[in-house]
C-alpha cells in the first residue's frame, strides 16, 4: 500500500486483505477440500487415491503452508481481532442482517476451535496420511461426528454469508438490488456447500456411496 | 367525568457525565397524538416523580419538532430515533427513555454529537466554490441525478445510524454511515468530485470504510430513509478502485505527480 | 488597523451567509448559536425560494418580481431595498446552485420553478418539499470549509444574552452564556451581525422552532435597538394542528395543484372522498377566481376564519378545512412534495396521497424585527447590524411564500460586507475599550442569572409561557379587536407580576435548561408587550393586521413604519415614512 500524508495508518490494507483472504485462497481451499472428500461419496478406493494424489504435490509443505496455513492463520487472527472491534447489538435490534452479521463473527470462532481440532486430528494424529478406513474410524464416535457437522455448517454459512459481505465490501453489489442478488448468491453457495458437506459426512458415517455407479 | 388516562415513562437520568445513574418514572396524562417532546415539557411543568418525590426537569435536545432538525435522537424503548416524531399512541408502554450511548453524555437525554460535525470536516464534505460573487449558474445536472443526490443529501445528522452501528464503538474510529453518505454525495456532485481524491483518502485512514462489515442496521433505523448500505458500498467500490490506481502507479503516481505540480507552481 | 474582529450570532441562512461573506473578505469571525447550526430554524422551510429567473417563458422579471412583493406586503415595505433584493435574487440563486443545492431540474437539466402564492408566475425554486434544508446545509458546509481553513470559529450551544455597550453606546462584543457549563463571559467584537430568526414561540403553537423565541431581539430593544413594526404578524393558513407545535402544510401543496374546500352542509360526517364534487365548497376558488388557491397567506387564512367560524362550515369535530390533493398523480407528489406528505403520514396518520389533509391557520412568521436602516442592515446602535427573520424590512405587512429564504439570503451578503467595512473604519476597535465596560456587562449577567436561580416563587414558567401563547393566539393574531389587545395588555401586567415570582424547578448549574428558557420566557413577555401595543395603535386593516372596527387600509394616517423603544421600562411607539419612491400605492384586491 502506498502510503502518503493523509493516510496514517494501514488498517484499510488489513482489512482488504482479511477479506480477500477468506475468499481466496480460504475459500477457494474449502472448496477443493470438499471436492477432493466427496469422492467419498464414489467409493472408498477412489477416496485414498484422491488423497494419495493430494500428498504426492511437489513442495508440498511449502505450497501448503503459503496458500493454506498462513491465510488461514492471518484471516483466524485478524477476524477475532475484528470481532472484538465490534459490539453487537443483535438482541435489541434481532434484524435478519444484524443475525447474520453476529452469526459470522460466532461461525468464525467456532470455525477458529474446529480447524485446530480438525486439523489435529486428520493431520498430526495421522501423520498427513488420511484413508477411508481411518476417518470412518474417527466418525463412529458420535460426538466427533456431531462436531464435524457443526464444522460444515459453519464453514457453508461463513462462506456463503462471507461471500455476500464480499460482494458489498468491495463495491461489486451497490444497489439493493445488486445487494438482494449477492445475498441469494451467498445463500445459494452456503447451501450446496452445507448439503455437499453433510453427504461427506453421511458417506462415511454410513460407509455409503452413491455414485459408486458413474465411475 | 372518567378519570384521565395515564401512562408511565421510565427515563434514565443522569446530572452530570460523572454523576449517578438514576432511573425515575413519571405518570403523564394521555391525549391522542402526544409526542415524546410534549411529554418531556409535561414533566418539566410539574416535576414530580410517580413516587410523588420533587425532582428537576430533563435536560434534552429539540428544535424542529418535525423531524428535520436532527436534534432529539434518543433511545425509545431502546431504538435509537428522534423523540419529535415518536408518537406515544404507537409505543409499548411504560416508555423507556435513554440517551444515545454512542456520544458523549452532557446530562439526561442530552449527548454531545459534535465528532459527526468533525468528521464532515475532516472529509471535506463540500463544494469547493471560488467565491460568493456573480459568475453565472451551476452545473447543470440531470433530473436524475438529482432524483439520486436529493435523498441521500436529506441527512439530518441525527446519529440514529451511529448509533445502531456495531461497528461505532470505543474500539473503533469508525465515521459511521452518515458521513460515508456525505463522501457519496459531494463525490458525485460534478463540482464537488474535484475533492472526490482527498475524501477517498481519507476515508481509507483510520475509522474509514474498512470498519464497515455490513451489518446494515443503518439503513433500518434512519429517519429520513437514506439508502445508506448503497452509499457505503459505493464508497467500497470508489475507494478500492482508488487504492489500486494508486497501488499500480506508485513509481509515478499521484505522490510523484503533485511534486511535480508543485515544481510547476501550480496548486493543487 | 489590525483586522477587525467581527461577530455573527445565529447560523439559520442569515447567519451563516454573513459569515461567509466576512470569512471571505479575509476578516475571521466567531459564530455563536444555541444549537448547532445545522439545526437551526431555517431547516424547516419547505417550499422553496424565489427568483424571477423567468425559465419558463411567462415573461415573469425582477420587477414584476419586486412588485408582487410590496402589493403582497400592502405597500408598507420600504421599496429601493426590496427591489435591490429582488434584483438579486437570480444570482443568489444561480451561487446556491453552484454550492451543490440538489433543486429539482427540468429535462433539460436546467431548475425547475414552481408557483407560489400572491403571483401568478412560476418564480419558486424548489429542493424536493425540504428546501430550507438544503440550503441550509449548502451554507453550513461553505462555513464548514472557512472553519477547517481557522477563519471561522464556532461557538454552538452558547446563547447570547446582551451586547456590550461601552459609555457612547457604541457595540463593543456581546456577553453569551454557555449553555453546558452555565459560564457567562464576554466577548469583544468591533461589530456584531444578528441573525437570531423568528420569535414564535411568544405564540406557543406556532410552526416555529423551539429556539425561535426572539430572546436576542429582545435583549437588544431593552438595550436600546428600535424594534419595527411588531405588530405585522404572519398567521398561514394550512398547518397540522398540535399540542407541541402546529407543522406547516407548506404552499407549495397548493403551488402544485392542491385544492382547499368544506363541505357544503354544516355538520356533514361523510368521508371526505365520498361527498360528491358539487357538494364541495372551494371557497378561495369561488371568492378568488384569479388567484384561487394562491392568494397571499393573510387573505387564505382569514377566508378560512370565516368559513369556519361565519359560516360554521367547519370539518365534523374540529375547527378545519381540507387540503386536497388527492386528484394530482402520486409520481409528482412523490418527487416534488415528499418531505411535507412524511410529515403529515408521521404525525397525523392517513396518507394525503388518498385522504385529504385536515388544516387549520397557525402562526408562521414575524414581519416586524429589529429597524435597520434602507442601506447596510445597520441597526440604530452602531456597531449592530443585522439580518434575516430577525429584522424588518422586505415583507411589509405580509410576507409573500418563498420570499423568506431570498431576504435572509439577501440581508446576510448585505450585513457581511457592510460590517466589515464600518469595522475597518473604526477610529478605536474593541481592543482600546477598558476592561470594566466588559467587566461589568459580564456581573450584570451573572447577577440576573443568579437571582433567578435564587428566587424563591411558586409559579412555573411553562405554566406562564403556555398563558402568554394562548392570549397572543387569541387575540393577537388574524382577528384584533382593541377591547381585546387591552384585555391582552393587562394580562401580559399580570404574567409579568407572576414572572417575577417565578420558581426555577432547576437550580444546578451544569446544562440548566429551565434558567436558559426563563430568561427567554423574560425576553418574550417584553417583545409581546411590543406586539400588542403596536397592534393596539394601528387602527387600520393592513395587511396581516386586520381589525374589523376599522376594515380598510388608511395611507392617510398609517402608512409609515412602527417603531417602537424601550426606555426604564417603558415602550414608546414613534413612527417613520415609508419609502414609496418607486411603486404608488394602490388598492389591494386580489
Ligand atoms: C415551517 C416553516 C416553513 C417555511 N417555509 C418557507 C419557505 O418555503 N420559503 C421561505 O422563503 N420561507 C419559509 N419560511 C420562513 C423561513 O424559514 C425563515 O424565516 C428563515 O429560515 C429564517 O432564517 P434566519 O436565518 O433568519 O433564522 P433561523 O434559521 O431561525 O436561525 C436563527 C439562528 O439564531 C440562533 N439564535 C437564536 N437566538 C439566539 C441567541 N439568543 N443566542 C445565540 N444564537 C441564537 C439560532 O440558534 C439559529 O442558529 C418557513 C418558516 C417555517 C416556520
Ligand atoms: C479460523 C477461523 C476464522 C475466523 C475467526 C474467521 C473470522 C471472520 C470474520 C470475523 C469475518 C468478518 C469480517 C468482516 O466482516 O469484515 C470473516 C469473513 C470471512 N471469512 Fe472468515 N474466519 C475464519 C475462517 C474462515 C474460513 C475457514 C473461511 C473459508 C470458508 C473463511 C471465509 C471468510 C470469508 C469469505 C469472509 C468474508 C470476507 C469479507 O468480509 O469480505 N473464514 N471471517
Ligand atoms: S452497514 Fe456498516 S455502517 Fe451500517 S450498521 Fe453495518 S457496519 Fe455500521
Ligand atoms: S444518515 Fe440517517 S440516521 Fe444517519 S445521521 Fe443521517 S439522517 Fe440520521
Ligand atoms: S426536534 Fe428536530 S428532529 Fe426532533
Amino acid at each position: 500500500m502506498p502510503g502518503t500524508a493523509s493516510k496514517p495508518d494501514s488498517s484499510y490494507f488489513w482489512d482488504k486483505l482479511h477479506s480477500l483472504s477468506g475468499i481466496i485462497p480460504i475459500g477457494a481451499f474449502l472448496a477443493e477440500h470438499f471436492w477432493s472428500n466427496s469422492y467419498v461419496l464414489v467409493s472408498p478406493e477412489r477416496y485414498n487415491s484422491t488423497a494419495a494424489g493430494l500428498e504426492q504435490i511437489p513442495w508440498r509443505i511449502p505450497v501448503e503452508f503459503l496458500f493454506i496455513w498462513l491465510p488461514i492463520v492471518f484471516h483466524g487472527c485478524y477476524g477475532l481481532d475484528i470481532w472484538w472491534r465490534g459490539k453487537a447489538n443483535v438482541l435489541g435490534h434481532p434484524w435478519m442482517s444484524n443475525w447474520m452479521y453476529v452469526l459470522q463473527r460466532w461461525t468464525g470462532i467456532v470455525l477458529f476451535a474446529y480447524i485446530i481440532w480438525h486439523v489435529w486430528i486428520e493431520r498430526f494424529a495421522t501423520h498427513g496420511r488420511s484413508t477411508f478406513a481411518g476417518v470412518a474410524h474417527d466418525f463412529a464416535n458420535p460426538y466427533y461426528t456431531a462436531f464435524y457437522v457443526i464444522g460444515v455448517l459453519a464453514a457453508s454459512f461463513h462462506l456463503g454469508n462471507g461471500l455476500f459481505n464480499f460482494c458489498c465490501k468491495w463495491g461489486i453489489a451497490v444497489t439493493p438490488r445488486a445487494q438482494r442478488a449477492a445475498g441469494f448468491f451467498g445463500a445459494f453457495v452456503g447451501v450446496i456447500f452445507s448439503v455437499a458437506g453433510l453427504l461427506i459426512v453421511a458417506g462415511f458415517v454410513y460407509n455409503w456411496h452413491p455414485f459408486s455407479g458413474y465411475l | 367525568m372518567m378519570a384521565d388516562k395515564t401512562f408511565i415513562l421510565r427515563i434514565k437520568r443522569q446530572a452530570a457525565p460523572q454523576e449517578r445513574v438514576v432511573w425515575e418514572e413519571f405518570e403523564i396524562r394521555y391525549r391522542p397524538h402526544l409526542n415524546i417532546i410534549t411529554c418531556l415539557r409535561d414533566i418539566a411543568e410539574k416535576p414530580i416523580t410517580r413516587a410523588g418525590d420533587g425532582t428537576t426537569p430533563i435536560s434534552y435536545d429539540a428544535n424542529c419538532l418535525e423531524e428535520i432538525c436532527g436534534a432529539c435522537a434518543m433511545l425509545i424503548n431502546g431504538y435509537p430515533r428522534q423523540a419529535c416524531s415518536a408518537l406515544v399512541d404507537n409505543l409499548e408502554k411504560p416508555i423507556r427513555l435513554e440517551p444515545l450511548t454512542k456520544f458523549p453524555l452532557i446530562r439526561d437525554l442530552q449527548v454531545d454529537r459534535s465528532i459527526m460535525f468533525e468528521n464532515l470536516k475532516r472529509m471535506k464534505c463540500w463544494v469547493p466554490i471560488d467565491g460568493t460573487y456573480a459568475i453565472g449558474p451551476g452545473p447543470r445536472m440531470s433530473p436524475e441525478q438529482q432524483q439520486i443526490g436529493y435523498p441521500m443529501a436529506r441527512c439530518i445528522t441525527c446519529g440514529n445510524c451511529l448509533e445502531i452501528c456495531p461497528k461505532v464503538n470505543d474500539h473503533t474510529q469508525f465515521v459511521g454511515a452518515a458521513i460515508i453518505n456525505q463522501v457519496r454525495l459531494f463525490n458525485m456532485h460534478p463540482t464537488g468530485n474535484m475533492h472526490a481524491r482527498e475524501r477517498l483518502e481519507a476515508m481509507m485512514g483510520p475509522g474509514g470504510i474498512q470498519d464497515c462489515d455490513n451489518a446494515m442496521n443503518c439503513v433500518k433505523v434512519c429517519p429520513k430513509s437514506i439508502p445508506l448500505t448503497e452509499s457505503n458500498n459505493e464508497i467500497n467500490r470508489q475507494v478500492l478502485k482508488h487504492a489500486v490506481w494508486d497501488w499500480l502507479n506508485f513509481s509515478e503516481g499521484p505522490t510523484e505527480r503533485d511534486e511535480e505540480w508543485k515544481r510547476l507552481g501550480i496548486q493543487k | 488597523m489590525k483586522e477587525p474582529k467581527i461577530i455573527v450570532v445565529g447560523g439559520g441562512l442569515a447567519g451563516l451567509m454573513a459569515t461567509i461573506r466576512v470569512a471571505e473578505s479575509g476578516v475571521p469571525v466567531q459564530l455563536f448559536s444555541i444549537v448547532p447550526v445545522k439545526r437551526s430554524h431555517s431547516v424547516c422551510a419547505q417550499g422553496g425560494i424565489n427568483a424571477a429567473k423567468n425559465l419558463k417563458g411567462e415573461g415573469d422579471s425582477t420587477w414584476i418580481h419586486f412588485d408582487d412583493t410590496i402589493y403582497g406586503g400592502d405597500f408598507i415595505a420600504n421599496q429601493p431595498i426590496v427591489k435591490s433584493m429582488c434584483e438579486a435574487a437570480p444570482a443568489i440563486i444561480d451561487l446556491l446552485d453552484r454550492m451543490g443545492v440538489m433543486f429539482n431540474r427540468t429535462p433539460e437539466g436546467l431548475l425547475d420553478f414552481r408557483r407560489f402564492g400572491g403571483t401568478l408566475y412560476h418564480r419558486t425554486a424548489f429542493a424536493g418539499a425540504t428546501t430550507g434544508q438544503q440550503l441550509l446545509y449548502a451554507l453550513d458546509e461553505q462555513v464548514r470549509r472557512f472553519e477547517s481553513e481557522d477563519k471561522v470559529q464556532k461557538f454552538e450551544g452558547w446563547t447570547f444574552l446582551s451586547a456590550v455597550l461601552d459609555e457612547n453606546r457604541i457595540c463593543r462584543g456581546i456577553c453569551a452564556m454557555d449553555l453546558k457549563t452555565m459560564e457567562v463571559r464576554t466577548f469583544p467584537a468591533d461589530a456584531v451581525i444578528f441573525c437570531t430568526g423568528g420569535i414564535g414561540a411568544i405564540f406557543r403553537q406556532t410552526t416555529n422552532s423551539v429556539v425561535c423565541t426572539g430572546t436576542a431581539q429582545s435583549a437588544l430593544f431593552q438595550q436600546g435597538a428600535y424594534y419595527a413594526n411588531g405588530e405585522f404578524i404572519q398567521v398561514h393558513p394550512t398547518a397540522i394542528p398540535g399540542e407541541d407545535k402546529c407543522r406547516l402544510m407548506s404552499e407549495s401543496l397548493r403551488g402544485e395543484g392542491g385544492r382547499v374546500w368544506v363541505p357544503r352542509n354544516a355538520g356533514d360526517t361523510r368521508p371526505a372522498r365520498s361527498i360528491p364534487e358539487k357538494e364541495r365548497f372551494y371557497f378561495l376558488e369561488e371568492w378568488y377566481p384569479k388567484y384561487g388557491n394562491l392568494v397571499p397567506r393573510d387573505v387564505a387564512t382569514r377566508a378560512i376564519y370565516k368559513v369556519v367560524f361565519e359560516e360554521k362550515l367547519s370539518l365534523a369535530g374540529m375547527n378545519a378545512v381540507y387540503l386536497d390533493l388527492t386528484h394530482l398523480p402520486r409520481e409528482m407528489l412523490d418527487r416534488k412534495l415528499e418531505g411535507v406528505l412524511e410529515i403529515y403520514q408521521k404525525f397525523v396518520g392517513p396518507d394525503p396521497r388518498e385522504e385529504p389533509m385536515k388544516v387549520f391557520p397557525a402562526m408562521h412568521y414575524t414581519m416586524g424585527g429589529l429597524w435597520i436602516d434602507n442601506e447596510r442592515q445597520a441597526t440604530n446602535i452602531p456597531g449592530i447590524f443585522t439580518a434575516g427573520e430577525c429584522e424588518y424590512q422586505y415583507h411589509g405587512a405580509n410576507r409573500l411564500g418563498a420570499n423568506s429564504l431570498v431576504s435572509c439570503i439577501y440581508g446576510g451578503m448585505v450585513a457581511g460586507p457592510a460590517a466589515v467595512k464600518y469595522a475597518r473604519n473604526l477610529e478605536k476597535g474593541c481592543d482600546a475599550t477598558p476592561e470594566s465596560v466588559f467587566y461589568a456587562e459580564a456581573s450584570r449577567q451573572r447577577e440576573a442569572n443568579d437571582s433567578l436561580l435564587n428566587q424563591q416563587g411558586f409559579e412555573n414558567p411553562i405554566t406562564i409561557w403556555k398563558e402568554l401563547g394562548a392570549w397572543m393566539t387569541e387575540h393577537v393574531t388574524v382577528v384584533r379587536v382593541n377591547a381585546n389587545l387591552q384585555k391582552t395588555l393587562a394580562k401580559l401586567d399580570e404574567l409579568d407580576d407572576r414572572f417575577s415570582r417565578v420558581n426555577l424547578a432547576d437550580r444546578t448549574q451544569w446544562s440548566n435548561q429551565t434558567l436558559q428558557f426563563t430568561r427567554e420566557l423574560g425576553n418574550m413577555l417584553i417583545l409581546a408587550r411590543v406586539i400588542t401595543l403596536g397592534a393596539l395603535a394601528r387602527n387600520e386593516t393592513r395587511g396581516a393586521h386586520f381589525k374589523p372596527e376599522f376594515p380598510e387600509r388608511d395611507d392617510k394616517n398609517w402608512l409609515k413604519t412602527t417603531k417602537a423603544s424601550y426606555n426604564g421600562g417603558k415602550i414608546k411607539l414613534e413612527y417613520e415614512p415609508v419609502d414609496i419612491s418607486l411603486l404608488p400605492p394602490r388598492s389591494r384586491k386580489y
